[in-house]
């Protein structure tokens, strides 16, 4: 059974130093003022048209096996196929920052706002990133307070069109998950509206199952091998 | 260069729209030649702005709002442009391909080729592969843009390259991929001629292509 998760925007509002990185201003380089002017105004837009709103719903192994297969089209060796089996627990989830701010978006852009447009951008997709940790932690939490599980395994999420995961695996899982409760709606491409959503499956167990060499061959068409970060962070837990 | 159009650039870099707005209107005012205003005015100082991006000595909401003051002066010369029959540096189509709905960095590519006084028609997001093609050849221009961000919908651009190569008879029309999954190994395989790593390199890139600098 589905469960709807609504988030305090205080959860998941992104710092001034992490909204600047994400508009590739290295950290400790100061911006001139009007900057930080705009950073603030496009903090102050977030917070009024942001709605963020999640969806959870807890699946079994073998449940997953079948979502994860989707249309038949992920690459042929994944590193998800081997973690999920291993995991103690999965739950498949969607979250949106909200119609509103993508629509925030696109109007400042088509009045040449290009500046707070491009802010407000990244805000939200920083907030979304957030938002899924949220998330991950909420089936954490609850999943040890339901089971009385050990306090040292851990969360991890994983969404498709990455790392072999074909994108087209979305209408499985919305299939499973029905996130339409929340808003979201999934076109002809197997994308998510709006746009500034995030779904997959939260993995939860021993940190060990989720480390693995980055040498898939879709590994090769990856530039940013963010899965290193991850796994560094899960390591130094 | 007259002084009133270093101060259309000088403002233009400042990000004030409104300095940008009012000079350029006296420029007019003061029957200044059309493109004289866009090149050594306007473009001057998007070129200064792109160069100090380049050079990580300003930052993309620097660009931008560099942007917006160039777009403030650009909306009063439009017209004159058009009435004078000025041709810009060129046309180029640009697009995010078919299966993927980011436009953020091919909106921000589209930004700075426009300041760099490129006409850009902006086909907008998940645009099937024969789209681009057709545009391309309906509206003579001289190089097509692709962008995709998940790397699921990078081979659309293979698709567009692959039809363009047959569409496309005189082979005059380039191609130029980008986007945050692509490499520049990646463009190569796919035979795209140029690859730009972001919206700064995009212009250098589309300049080098059709051969002006």
């Amino acid at each position: 059974m589905s469960e709807i998760i609504n988030f305090n925007i205080s959860e998941i509002i992104p710092t001034r130093e992490e909204i600047l990185r994400e508009q590739g201003v290295s950290q400790g380089i100061e911006v001139k003022e009007k900057i930080n002017k705009l950073i603030l105004k496009a903090l102050d837009i977030f917070k009024s048209k942001a709605q963020p709103v999640g969806i959870l719903s807890e699946i079994s192994i073998k449940g997953f096996e079948e979502v994860f297969i989707g249309e038949g089209k992920n690459a042929k060796d994944t590193p998800l196929e081997n973690i999920f089996p291993q995991a103690d627990y999965l739950a498949l989830f969607a979250l949106t920052i909200s119609k509103k701010v993508s629509e925030t978006i696109s109007k400042f852009f088509k009045e040449n706002d290009f500046a707070i447009g491009s802010l407000l951008d990244s805000i939200a997709t920083l907030a979304s990133y957030k938002g899924t940790k949220v998330i991950e932690k909420y089936f954490q939490k609850s999943i040890q307070k339901k089971h009385l599980t050990k306090q040292e395994t851990t969360v991890l999420s994983y969404s498709p069109g990455y790392c072999g995961w074909h994108i087209s695996g979305q209408k499985k899982l919305f299939q499973f998950l029905r996130p339409e409760k929340i808003g979201l709606s999934l076109n002809a491409s197997f994308l998510m509206t709006p746009l500034k959503s995030v779904s997959g499956i939260i993995v939860y167990g021993k940190k060990e199952i989720h480390i693995f060499q980055d040498n898939y061959p879709f590994c090769l068409e990856c530039k940013t091998h963010s899965c290193r970060a991850r796994m560094k962070k899960l390591i130094n837990q | 260069m007259d002084i009133i159009l270093q101060k259309i650039s000088e403002y233009l870099q400042k990000g004030d729209e409104e300095k940008v707005f009012e000079l350029t209107k006296q420029a007019i005012g003061h029957n200044f030649d059309t493109k004289e205003i866009l090149d050594n005015g306007l473009i001057a100082g998007m070129n200064i702005i792109g160069e100090q991006f380049k050079k990580h000595e300003i930052f993309l909401p620097d660009v931008l709002m560099a942007a917006k003051a160039m777009y403030a002066g650009m909306d009063q010369l439009k017209p004159l442009l058009i009435k004078d029959g000025i041709q810009g540096m060129g046309k180029i189509v640009l697009g995010t391909v078919h299966g993927d709905l980011h436009d953020i960095g091919k909106n921000l590519v589209g930004i700075m080729l426009k300041g760099a006084g490129f006409e850009v028609i902006d086909l907008g997001r998940d645009v099937p592969a024969e789209k681009f093609v057709d545009t391309a050849l309906n509206e003579q221009v001289k190089v097509i843009g692709l962008s995709a961000l998940l790397t699921t919908t990078m081979s659309v651009m293979k698709e567009v390259i692959s039809i363009l190569k047959v569409k496309d008879t005189t082979n005059s029309i380039k191609t130029i991929v980008g986007g945050a999954p692509l490499s520049k190994d990646y463009a190569k395989e796919i035979g795209a001629d140029a690859y730009a790593y972001d919206s700064a390199n995009a212009v250098e890139s589309v300049k080098e292509l059709i051969g002006v600098n």
